[in-house]
């Protein structure tokens, strides 16, 4: 265990789901034929203009918004001036003194208590070009270039990787359910980079801070916090001074690697980006995009409860967007919505993950789901005969009642049916309903199992077993 | 006379990458002062404040609509650069990571 306070800060660069990229008509794609998404613009011909992408502004509002930011509504683009093959330029187009977004925060629960992590700002600015380093030569793709990206900044607030991780992950949510970003940690399309310092008191002013780079998981970044606590522990017990750097993650040997010794701000040579007027938003166009913003996860979270949904389906719901949102369009509807959530979460997951499909892909619908949960709340469905019906409920567009009929399935709803059936089963295993009457559990679940077999399972197990319960008491 | 000191000149030519003789430094020193006071000199005019610095005319920004348009083909893109290799264009090793986004 450290005897130091560690400060940990955040900065997350995420790309937006936009079309096209920032400053060119050009496709905002990933994983396609090398610089076959590009133009002269992204290319950085001399003569070019950038043209700003308007839906970039509209969802850096919405991640503004979400994110609880303060909105800026007369803003500027810079130019960070650095030389290096990235950006073709020798600038990359970044905002550095009016960031969109500033003064925010997300809430994280950490061991049963709520923090905010503040966020400090978000600034929108373009990729670079991806490089890839081979023995003596340095290849460039410039499809990523000019892919619009937002910088999301966290204060120096939290104190330990666990915060850290619980803020990206939360931070992920939102985005994702923002139709911000794709968030893809492993595409490249979130990447952050932590910051830790670590000094001896909380009166203590901040220790010299070291950034990590490079970190292709979640898991990477609590790892590489880890690692460098350990490492500024260790040199400062032995009296040394910590260098302020940038250092990379290497999961291959666990451990962070010196990249550069940072170069300081005024490198940069930031200056105002003459080629871009002043964007000035209006409240009508923040008000516009704010009403475009989905239900978010912990709205959702708190409404699911409320509907009686058990914590555990609430939480599944959650992690799959697509089912969160189909689940969302019946939850104003007076229905069972736990019958509701086992369904999407059991079968229909079961068919769509053996099918490859996502439920928009199939013909399941509001009035088909309700359809189906009301014949199985009126027991005219079985779960059993569910799963025979299944891939005709979710591939045609038939009545659900009507699928039942052609396919023979007749639940037994009627008591005196069950009643006579029942009747029939005590009489045949008399040795069980001995063994019952002498106390032995076991019994009674293979009486149960023999109903079960006589009807096909097309009676509800629940009223069946109570039956069969007073009819061996009797 | 005045001049830039060698050590800002070397600082300069650094971040630009770049590598300068002797001669070079001193012809900078002088020209690079005299760029700066030139440049200085915008704080003397009188009625304009850093807005109209950054953007001197009234109109803001106009959007684009974000519609796919024109791109060029990949052999378009290396036929123009010095060095390629296969779809890529290729430049000297760089030894460090990406210093942008």
């Amino acid at each position: 265990m450290s005897n130091y306070i560690p400060t940990i800060g955040v900065e997350v660069h995420v790309e937006l789901k936009t079309k096209t990229k920032i400053f060119s008509p050009s496709t905002n794609g990933y994983g396609e034929m090398a610089n076959s998404l590009t133009n002269e613009i992204d290319l950085g011909y001399p003569g070019t203009l950038p043209r700003l992408n308007e839906e970039v502004i509209n969802l850096g509002i919405k991640a503004a918004t979400i994110l609880n930011c303060k909105i800026r509504k007369v803003m500027h683009f810079d130019r960070k001036n650095y030389f290096y093959p990235d950006i073709s330029k020798n600038y990359q187009i970044t905002q550095n003194r009016t960031p969109i977004g500033y003064d925010g925060y997300v809430e994280i629960e950490i061991d049963g208590e709520k923090k905010k992590v503040e966020i400090e700002e978000i600034h929108i600015e373009e990729d670079t070009c991806k490089s890839a380093h081979r023995g003596e030569k340095t290849l460039l793709d410039f499809n990523r270039a000019g892919v619009p990206l937002i910088e999301i900044v966290t204060k120096p607030c939290m104190t330990s990787s666990k915060e850290a991780k619980l803020y990206l992950e939360k931070l992920r949510e939102l985005l994702t359910y923002g139709d911000i970003s794709d968030c893809k940690i492993e595409e490249g399309s979130m990447r952050a980079e932590p910051n830790v310092s670590l000094r001896k008191n909380e009166s203590d002013p901040f220790g010299t801070k070291v950034e990590i780079k490079n970190i292709g998981s979640i898991s990477n970044v609590v790892a590489g916090i880890e690692k460098e606590i350990e490492r500024q522990t260790k040199l400062y017990d032995k009296g040394e001074k910590i260098v302020p750097q940038t250092r990379r993650y290497d999961d291959k040997i666990g451990d962070t690697v010196l990249m550069r010794v940072k170069e300081t701000g005024n490198d940069y040579r930031y200056f105002p980006e003459p080629d871009i007027p002043f964007v000035v938003l209006t409240d009508e166009q923040i008000e516009e995009v704010q009403k475009t913003i989905p239900m978010l996860p912990d709205e959702r979270r708190k409404k699911y409860l409320e509907l009686g949904v058990s914590e555990t389906n609430t939480k599944k719901l959650i992690q799959n967007r697509n089912l969160s949102d189909f689940f969302n369009t019946i939850i104003d509807e007076k229905t069972n919505h736990q019958i509701a959530s086992n369904l999407l979460l059991g079968d229909i997951s079961a068919y769509l993950n053996k099918n490859e499909k996502t439920i928009d892909e199939t013909t399941l619908n509001k009035e088909r789901i309700l359809e189906l949960i009301k014949l199985m709340e009126g027991n005219k469905l079985s779960s059993k005969n569910l799963k025979e019906i299944l891939d005709s409920i979710l591939e045609t567009n038939s009545k659900i009642e009507e699928i039942i009929k052609e396919k023979g399935i007749q639940n037994i709803t009627d008591d005196n049916k069950i009643i006579e059936i029942v009747k029939k089963i005590i009489n045949e295993n008399e040795e069980s309903v001995t063994d019952y009457k002498n106390g032995h559990d076991r019994a009674i679940k293979y009486l149960m199992g023999q109903v079960m077999k006589e009807t096909k399972g097309t009676i509800n197990p629940k009223i069946a077993m109570e039956i069969l319960k007073e009819e061996l008491d009797k | 006379m005045d001049k830039l000191s060698r050590e800002e000149i070397l600082h300069v030519a650094d971040l630009a990458r770049i590598e300068l003789t002797e001669e070079e430094i001193e012809k900078y020193r002088v020209h690079i002062k005299k760029l700066l006071d030139d440049i200085e000199k915008i704080k003397d005019v009188k009625g304009y404040d850093d807005e109209q610095l950054i953007a001197p005319w009234s109109e803001n920004c106009i959007l684009r609509e974000d519609r796919v348009g024109n791109m060029l083909e990949p052999k378009e893109v290396i036929e123009h650069a010095p060095r390629h290799s296969g779809n890529y264009i290729q430049v000297p090793v760089v030894i460090g990571e990406s210093e942008g986004a």
